[in-house]
């Protein structure tokens, strides 16, 4: 049984937009303007992490229907995005670990997917922070396998490169084919560049204790409701479909990052 | 005895051959490559299985479209007297196949250089719906049931396993080891040979009009440059704006190397131009005003009548015939088992 410290899950999705502003002040988002160190020290923790979608704060189940925002009905039938360089955030602020470059394909398709365990250093925490999609190096790091297997079906062939995240599925309110809607974001090239660091707090700065006892988990919420409306509002109706990379495909990116809620923790049984 | 000591000798030679190392060997007066094998140190075997893949139709959803259908040996690995090539159910290609050679010094592919490392690069045929068609999947799975490519993968990388990695990886070890260094402009840098009055005058206006761009040894300078190409409405094509967005990238395509451009015509992104004159009479009369056109192109480059002989003399010494007649780049099918390496013998 997994038992939530942190009972401020929202279950309403009232007043979003005045939100977002909070929202956003407990991230530290910044886009690629510093390298990571390879700082490797022996590790004494482990990091459990689950990522959870969720709209109007209820756990999202794929091709099940859903209203936005804006009242315009969907389904999701594929979401993907890379995740690298998981780390804890530390209270004291002294970096003492940091993922090598493994990348994750997070998949709802595949629950096991959404759920990481990362040895890490001890230490009191009240963050996580990664790297959202494929970096640049490794964008041009010739053939790789694993998560960057470009049979995986994140890689785009012409206009070569790693996507970060894809949303696919249907909307009536979508003018494509079939009712389609297809979010498949990438780029890594300034000034569009859809690869974000993310730093996320604990809901109120919570502090937790990364222990040899594994015994905390994270949950990294993705609230879709944010998704659509962000940053730039996104009406099905009128952006059903971005392919490509460039400004819109940026945009829709930084809608996604700004989806990405408090973390809550879990004690684990 | 003597059976035993023959059938060691053979234990021996498996060995050996498992992983052969095949250094490359750089040609004398070419900048240092890009691309140097890291993570993919080139061996015989690898650069057989990369050659055999290379020419295997196999990779193709209708089985008719190996790489080498639209990069053929004899037309410097471009697609002879073809503006656009064939592709999966009577489809053409997007743009004018490039010729094939010494792609290790190239850090991006493409004509818009969307591509930026030469092992990621077979994959955009591959699955073009226009040209191989197919899926990543399928040709892993068909490669894995076949009756030599589980063995051949398996020597190339020390352990049994097909996947994309690997494919990727093994194509990479052939089309990098393509050089073409031996034209009789190589010969002439190299001191073996002088070149003819006619060469060399051309070599002079040259050097003197088209050498800022082409620039030697690889004839390239790999820019991308508007060099005031018409739009053509039926194939709308922005060039490098496609990749990056920026409206100041309109119409700009990379600068082809000059090396086998008696080869590899017709000439330009969409192959509109059929001979090596009417390109020159496009930069002599012939460049459309536009927002991004090259600064230096703006008045043209005038190109006067004996100037196009003598160019035109001149080019024609970067037709490299030992690399198209390279029994180690050809189909393993008519030249089998390992062959010399000619472009090493200098």
């Amino acid at each position: 049984m997994i038992k939530t410290f942190n009972a401020a899950r929202r279950q309403t999705y009232t007043g979003i937009a005045g939100q977002v502003k909070n929202v956003i002040k407990t991230f530290l988002i910044f886009l690629m303007t510093s390298s990571f160190h390879n700082a490797g020290p022996i590790a004494h923790a482990e990091l459990n992490i689950r990522f959870v979608a969720y709209v109007h704060g209820v756990p999202l189940e794929l091709n099940k229907k859903y209203n936005n925002p804006f009242g315009e009905t969907f389904e999701i039938s594929r979401f993907r995005f890379y995740v690298s360089r998981i780390a804890p955030v530390y209270t004291d602020s002294n970096v003492r670990f940091r993922e090598r470059s493994v990348y994750h394909l997070i998949d709802f398709s595949d629950s096991a997917s959404t759920r990481l365990s990362l040895p890490v250093a001890s230490g009191l925490c009240n963050g996580v922070r990664f790297l959202l999609g494929v970096d640049s190096l490794d964008q041009v790091g010739g053939a790789q396998t694993g998560a960057l297997d470009p049979a995986r079906g994140m890689y785009w062939t012409w206009n070569s490169g790693f996507q970060s995240f894809k949303i696919e599925g249907y909307s009536p309110a979508s003018n494509q084919p079939a009712h389609i809607i297809a979010y498949h974001i990438g780029g890594y090239r300034h000034p569009f560049s859809t690869v974000w660091k993310i730093r996320i707090n604990t809901t109120d700065d919570i502090a937790f204790r990364l222990t040899d006892e594994n015994n905390i988990s994270v949950e990294v919420p993705i609230e879709l409701d944010y998704f659509f409306d962000g940053q730039t509002p996104l009406h099905i109706r009128e952006i059903s479909s971005c392919t490509t990379t460039g400004e819109l495909a940026w945009k829709i990116s930084e809608n996604f990052v700004g989806s990405f809620n408090g973390l809550t923790l879990s004690r684990n049984p | 005895m003597k059976s035993l000591g023959f059938i060691s000798g053979i234990g021996l030679c498996c060995v050996i051959w498992a992983n052969t190392p095949f250094p490359f060997l750089m040609p004398r007066g070419f900048p240092p490559p890009v691309y140097r094998f890291q993570n993919n140190p080139r061996t015989k075997q690898g650069f057989e299985l990369g050659r055999k893949l290379f020419y295997e139709g196999k990779l193709s959803k209708d089985g008719n479209f190996p790489c080498s259908s639209c990069h053929q040996q004899f037309a410097a690995f471009a697609t002879y007297e073809h503006r656009l090539s064939h592709g999966f159910n009577n489809q053409f290609s997007f743009r004018n196949a490039p010729g094939l050679f010494n792609l290790a010094w190239e850090k991006e592919m493409h004509w818009d250089g969307g591509i930026p490392h030469i092992e990621m690069q077979p994959l955009a045929p591959l699955l073009d719906p226009h040209e191989m068609a197919e899926d990543l999947e399928e040709v892993i799975g068909r490669l894995k049931k076949d009756k030599s490519y589980p063995e051949l993968f398996t020597r190339a990388f020390g352990s049994p396993g097909i996947n994309s990695q690997r494919l990727l990886k093994a194509l990479a070890q052939f089309t990098a080891s393509l050089v073409s260094a031996n034209a009789k402009y190589d010969r002439m840098k190299r001191g073996e040979l002088r070149f003819d009055e006619y060469e060399q005058k051309g070599y002079a206006i040259f050097q003197q009009k088209c050498g800022r761009c082409h620039q030697e040894p690889l004839f390239t300078d790999f820019s991308y440059r508007n060099t005031g190409l018409e739009l053509d409405s039926t194939l709308p094509d922005f060039g490098r704006m496609r990749i990056t967005g920026r409206k100041e990238d309109s119409l700009k395509f990379r600068v082809p190397s000059l090396r086998n451009v008696f080869l590899t015509f017709p000439y330009g992104h969409d192959g509109r131009f059929t001979t090596i004159s009417e390109v020159l009479e496009h930069y002599n009369s012939g460049i459309i005003q536009s927002a991004t056109l090259d600064s230096s192109l703006k008045a043209g480059i005038p190109i006067s009548a004996n100037d196009r002989f003598y160019l035109i003399s001149f080019l024609a010494t970067l037709t490299d015939s030992n690399f198209i007649k390279n029994p180690l780049y050809s189909d393993p099918r008519l030249h089998g088992g390992f062959a010399l390496p000619v472009e090493d013998s200098h």
